[in-house]
């Protein structure tokens, strides 16, 4: 019996409306899932926008204060920009308003932030060790502060600037020493020559250069032995006077880059061993060469060399015997997708230069390893320092060597708690093992 | 007839238009901008890499970069989170480091709206921002990214 034709196209009709409603709420289907996981990053954006918009309303009513009234933008203008100059020394670069981030304190023209940290250390061993950051020497454990920085810079033209770093640092009974850990006038010419004058930190490996002094940027609670300060019983003349100088070396995608440091490094470390001893080193004037390179084809790799020469003496023996002391340094580093993986080696090598020929090589490495998940960053340090008994200069370090780990865990943008285990092998003593807790800030 | 006819045909369409792949590939990519003035016309993903953490800071000409971002959650934040395999928190830390380091004056600018980049791109010459590709607006000058535009194919700005 033939279908009426009516009903066949009614049939039809009806097929492809419901396959329209399908296909709308196969649709709406899609859509459901992300909009759940969206809609709270969207209202937290749009806190977030209130906040900047509100931080942009003030800015542009200060930078239109400091602006002459001119006359509105004409289409014309708007049509034809002013093209940039293709030659600096021709034409004068034009003048950018300069507008400080929201988060920025700013005081006339002082751009300011500062970093602390509240420290707990415990070692199983009462013998007097690391009396350093207000550590007290033969205790069983104590809290201390370490260094609370104030980081302050001002720009002086658009390529000059002035930075200082100024530490507080805890020392003995809560008595506390102010450093100037950086003072430096900065002058940017370009890419490939940015200069330094004034106390800089010394670009021995890479530790000194990322982390400065900030424990809030380290993952882990302390420094490698061999990267701590010279002031904090660390082998390294960590700080210097002088002219650094560094840049990139047109390489295309190797991303070379060269350091050169002239400079006066005059070091006293405290011996280790918390007996109160300094060690004057009296240093002259260092050179220090180093290069590194960050390749497009692996984003995150820093892989680097320097080599470091100075003069220095040891008053324990007389300011006339004078060493010829070299440090040699390589680092391997990859950081990237949450992976920090540091590795630096380290060989100082102090010759006699008078009345003897004596040359002691002190080996050193760290290799550390840490991993972000979520807020927690666990974290694996191994390190190791082997200095010569009989080398006088580095006689309170001996041998050390072993692992740390523990993790850091971000409260937030600003505050990080860190747990961290060690054990110290050293030679003709008792291992030492510790607990550090720390919890270091930014603001 | 006529009428059933077409209004089958509509419906047709209608019916098949969401089942239709969407083409919308190239609206998904992000553009590299920069100010209309900027000489630069390309550049590459390893120079943009570089841009974007603060290791290259000024154009050829020498004029210094000022870079332009947008907050978190954005795609053009997603987008260069990508490129700089970073996570908001290390992309955060890594900035308070670079001005701890003495590498960086301050963070990147970050603006809230797309007008917003439009108006930063003309008050700093040597800007240079990420954008959502469907939000470019004129007056400013869109880079090549290793000599692709937008919506090419093997364009890698997503």
């Amino acid at each position: 019996m033939p279908v009426p034709r009516g009903r066949i196209r009614t049939c039809i009709h009806c097929a492809l409306l419901a396959l329209l409603l399908l296909s709308i709420s196969s649709l709406a289907q899609e859509a459901n899932p992300s909009d759940q996981e969206t809609i709270p990053q969207l209202v937290q954006q749009i806190k977030q926008l209130l906040q900047q918009d509100h931080d942009l309303q003030e800015r542009i009513k200060i930078l239109e204060a400091k602006q002459p009234r001119a006359s509105p933008m004409t289409e014309t203008d708007a049509v034809s920009p002013p093209a940039l100059p293709q030659d600096a020394e021709q034409t004068p670069l034009p003048q950018i308003p300069y507008a400080p981030p929201h988060d920025w304190h700013e005081i006339r023209g002082i751009q300011w932030r500062a970093f602390g940290e509240v420290d707990y250390k415990v070692l199983n061993q009462r013998q007097p060790e690391l009396a350093t950051y207000g550590f007290v020497p033969g205790s069983a454990g104590n809290f201390y502060t370490g260094d609370f920085g104030l980081f302050l810079t001002s720009r002086l033209t658009h390529k000059a600037s002035v930075l200082s770093e100024i530490i507080f640092e805890e020392g003995d009974a809560q008595r506390y020493n102010v450093d100037p850990r950086r003072m430096l006038l900065k002058y940017d010419s370009n890419d490939h020559l940015k200069m330094s004058f004034g106390r800089y930190q010394t670009s021995i490996g890479y530790y000194n250069w990322a982390f400065r002094s900030a424990a809030w940027l380290q993952s882990t609670a302390d420094r490698p032995l061999v990267m701590e300060y010279a002031s904090n019983g660390g082998l390294l003349p960590t700080q210097a006077i002088g002219v650094s100088v560094t840049g990139a070396i047109p390489s295309g995608k190797l991303g070379l880059n060269y350091i050169a440091e002239y400079g006066s490094s005059d070091t006293v470390r405290p011996d280790l061993s918390g007996d109160g001893v300094q060690t004057d080193e009296n240093n002259g004037n260092h050179v220090n060469l180093g290069f590194f390179l960050r390749p497009d084809a692996v984003l995150g790799l820093q892989i680097g060399a320097s080599y470091y020469h100075d003069k220095i003496s040891n008053f324990a023996q007389g300011a006339s015997l004078r060493y010829g002391q070299s440090i040699v340094n390589g680092y391997v580093v990859y950081v990237t997708h949450g992976i920090e993986f540091l590795n630096e080696g380290f060989l100082i090598r102090d010759a006699a230069l008078h009345f003897s020929d004596a040359i002691f090589n002190t080996p050193a490495f760290y290799s550390q390893f840490s991993k972000q998940i979520g807020h927690i960053r666990p974290f694996f340090r191994y390190q190791y320092v082997n200095a010569s008994s009989n080398n006088s200069i580095y006689d309170d370090v001996g041998l050390r060597a072993g692992p740390s780990f523990g993790a850091r865990y971000d409260l937030n943008d600003s505050i990080a708690l860190k747990a961290q285990l060690d054990q110290t092998v050293r030679r003709r003593e008792p291992d030492l093992n510790g607990l550090h807790l720390q919890l270091a800030f930014a603001f | 007839m006529r009428t059933k006819a077409m209004a089958t045909l509509l419906l047709l369409g209608l019916a098949i238009l969401p089942l239709a792949p969407r083409a919308t590939a190239q609206t998904n990519d992000i553009a590299v901008v920069v100010s209309s003035g900027n000489p630069a016309t390309n550049i590459s993903l390893g120079e943009l890499r570089k841009v974007f953490i603060g290791a290259k800071r000024a154009w050829p000409g020498g004029q210094p970069i000022k870079l332009i971002g947008r907050g978190p959650g954005c795609r053009e934040r997603l987008a260069l989170l990508k490129l700089l395999a970073m996570s908001e928190t290390e992309y955060k830390q890594y900035w308070i480091a670079q001005v701890f380091r003495g590498e960086a004056d301050a963070e990147p600018l970050t603006v809230p709206s797309a007008g917003m980049q439009k108006e930063a791109l003309k008050v700093f010459p040597g800007a240079i921002s990420l954008l959502n590709v469907g939000d470019v607006k004129p007056g400013m000058k869109v880079l090549k990214v290793d000599g692709l535009l937008p919506g090419a194919a093997g364009y890698s700005l997503h």
